[in-house]
């Protein structure tokens, strides 16, 4: 796969596949879902910490979405009983 | 957190009540109240506009239920879940020496009934195989079942027997030759009145066959007809989605849709272009077959400017605005997610949901077509040399209609959860999965909308073709 090479960014690569990600909370995450076995204790660590922080950040998110599909469909439902007839 | 299943179950039935609001009919929801029903018989009428809007808020409602999925074992084992069988070689043989001589007496019977044959299209053996047979069936059973187009192939079968590949293909052109190919047949097949004289259509099979084997001999025929043949690369990016694969390893079941997450067969962006042009020649020929749509090209020729030019610029003009939405849309996801992948990985990467979404329309433009041609189908391949005298058309119920809004939204659904499995392969951090999918779920909306309003339109002959 194509990757843009002359990023002038900092280039965070994982040791085992030479993917680069361009900060080290990605690359944490990315060694923890595609090479679990690979990693040490401190790398195992990390992972953890980086995962329930995304988990926190997704739990927000989720109480968004939810918030959105209500607003959807009570907007629809409002939507239906104003111009269906 | 929330159980997996909860949340299937939940989206499933979401996703099954809106489709059901949306085409159910108040009216058979019959009872025993007789003495009532004179007050419950109007139906509901639904403005288009929100009918357009609720199928639209359909397709997004379901990407954002589709982004409550987190779980990675769990995506994964819904797209690598497959069985297989393994199958002799001489059964593998006989499939394939039995597919070519098919093919091969199939082509040959429509050239010659096509020249020989009675010129009249309900009647003739080469129009209902060419249009009803391979256009509508067999593409159909190539996206829900299999692609054995490898095998039926007749140019193929001759190509492979006389020596070929004496010129090198350059590699940079990818798949662009079959682009122009699907462009140029699909224009064929609307502005000349192939579908409408067997002889014409015997005559481009022929010009067909000769441009075939004179290119296949040339680059070779695994070039040709994985490249260049328009009919071989259309077929075979509908058959990426059917659930079964045959080869020389056997039979392999997944998942609808599912190869399209782990085959990473695209590359370039003449592959994204084959998957915008496969979307893009169902709108243009549902367009241009409506009242609107006529209307339309009608106005632009009463400006002044030629018929066939008016066709020209609005099918090559849509394409060209249906794959800038697209590149857009992963243009987008690329400056919002902090990645190194560039625009055209991401493209081509969220390409093959495409693919759902053009089968989904090719079921909905097609099936009825198909279903009510298929007793003259039936007819033309069992006694293939004698043309019936009163030729049988099934008439459809009128809730057929309703049919294709399932197929169009189900078809979009699919791709929803096909782009979903994609963003979790391509992207180590699940939020930037659930970001990186909504530019290309909002060109999904817009394309939705589109094809549901071409459906609800009164439909025409297109003007002056």
């Amino acid at each position: 796969m194509t990757t843009d090479t002359d990023a002038p960014r900092d280039r965070h690569l994982c040791e085992t596949c030479t993917e680069a990600y361009p900060t080290a909370r990605l690359l944490v995450l990315h060694r923890g879902a595609r090479h679990p076995d690979a990693l040490d204790a401190t790398e195992i660590e990390a992972y953890r910490e980086a995962y329930y922080e995304e988990e926190r950040e997704l739990k927000s998110f989720r109480i968004r979405a939810l918030g959105v599909l209500v607003l959807l469909y009570f907007g629809f439902l409002m939507l239906f009983i104003m111009y269906a007839s | 957190m929330i159980r997996s299943t909860t949340l299937r179950r939940f989206g499933l039935g979401v996703v099954l009540t809106s489709v059901l609001a949306l085409v159910s009919d108040p009216v058979a929801a019959s009872n025993a109240a007789v003495g009532l029903a004179g007050a419950s018989q109007d139906n509901l009428s639904v403005p288009r506009w929100l009918y357009l809007a609720t199928g639209g808020a359909t397709v997004g409602a379901s990407a954002l239920l589709a982004s409550f999925v987190t779980d990675r074992r769990f995506i994964e084992r819904v797209h690598l879940w497959r069985t297989t069988t393994g199958f002799s070689d001489s059964l593998v043989s006989v499939f394939r020496a039995t597919g070519s001589l098919l093919g091969l007496v199939l082509l040959a019977l429509v050239v010659y009934l096509g020249y020989t044959g009675p010129q009249v299209p309900t009647v003739s053996f080469a129009i209902i195989l060419v249009f009803a047979g391979l256009r509508a069936g067999y593409t159909m059973f190539t996206y829900l079942v299999a692609d054995t187009w490898r095998a039926l192939n007749p140019w193929r079968t001759v190509a492979t027997v006389v020596p070929n590949g004496f010129v090198s293909y350059p590699d940079r052109l990818g798949r662009w030759p079959a682009v122009f190919g699907i462009l140029a047949l699909v224009w064929v097949e609307t502005a000349t009145n192939v579908t409408s004289r067997p002889k014409t259509l015997a005559t481009a099979l022929v010009g067909y066959s000769a441009v075939t084997l004179v290119g296949a001999i040339l680059v070779g025929a695994d070039t040709w007809f994985d490249r260049i043949d328009p009919v071989s690369v259309f077929l075979h990016f509908y058959g990426r989605v059917a659930p079964i694969r045959l080869d020389d390893d056997g039979l392999s079941v997944r998942l609808p849709g599912m190869r399209l997450v782990t085959d990473d067969d695209m590359t370039d962006l003449a592959d994204i272009a084959v998957t915008v042009v496969l979307v893009w020649e169902l709108t243009f020929s549902g367009f241009v077959t409506t009242e609107q749509g006529a209307a339309a090209i009608r106005a632009a020729v009463d400006v002044g400017v030629p018929p066939l030019v008016v066709y020209g610029l609005l099918y090559l003009g849509g394409f060209g605005v249906f794959f800038g939405l697209y590149v857009l849309a992963a243009r987008v996801t690329a400056r919002r997610i902090d990645t190194f992948e560039t625009p055209l990985s991401l493209a081509v990467r969220f390409a093959p949901p495409l693919l759902v979404i053009a089968a989904g329309y090719h079921l909905a433009h097609y099936f009825g077509f198909f279903i009510s041609l298929s007793p003259m189908l039936a007819e033309a391949l069992m006694s293939p040399l004698s043309s019936p005298a009163n030729p049988l058309v099934l008439t459809l119920p009128a809730w057929f209609g309703a049919l294709n809004i399932v197929f169009i939204l189900f078809g979009h659904l699919f791709a929803v959860w096909v782009a979903h499995s994609q963003a979790y392969r391509t992207f180590p951090s699940r939020m930037q999965a659930v970001w990186s999918q909504f530019p290309f779920v909002a060109a999904m909306i817009l394309y939705t909308i589109i094809s549901l309003w071409l459906i609800s339109l009164p439909t025409a002959t297109p003007p002056f073709i």
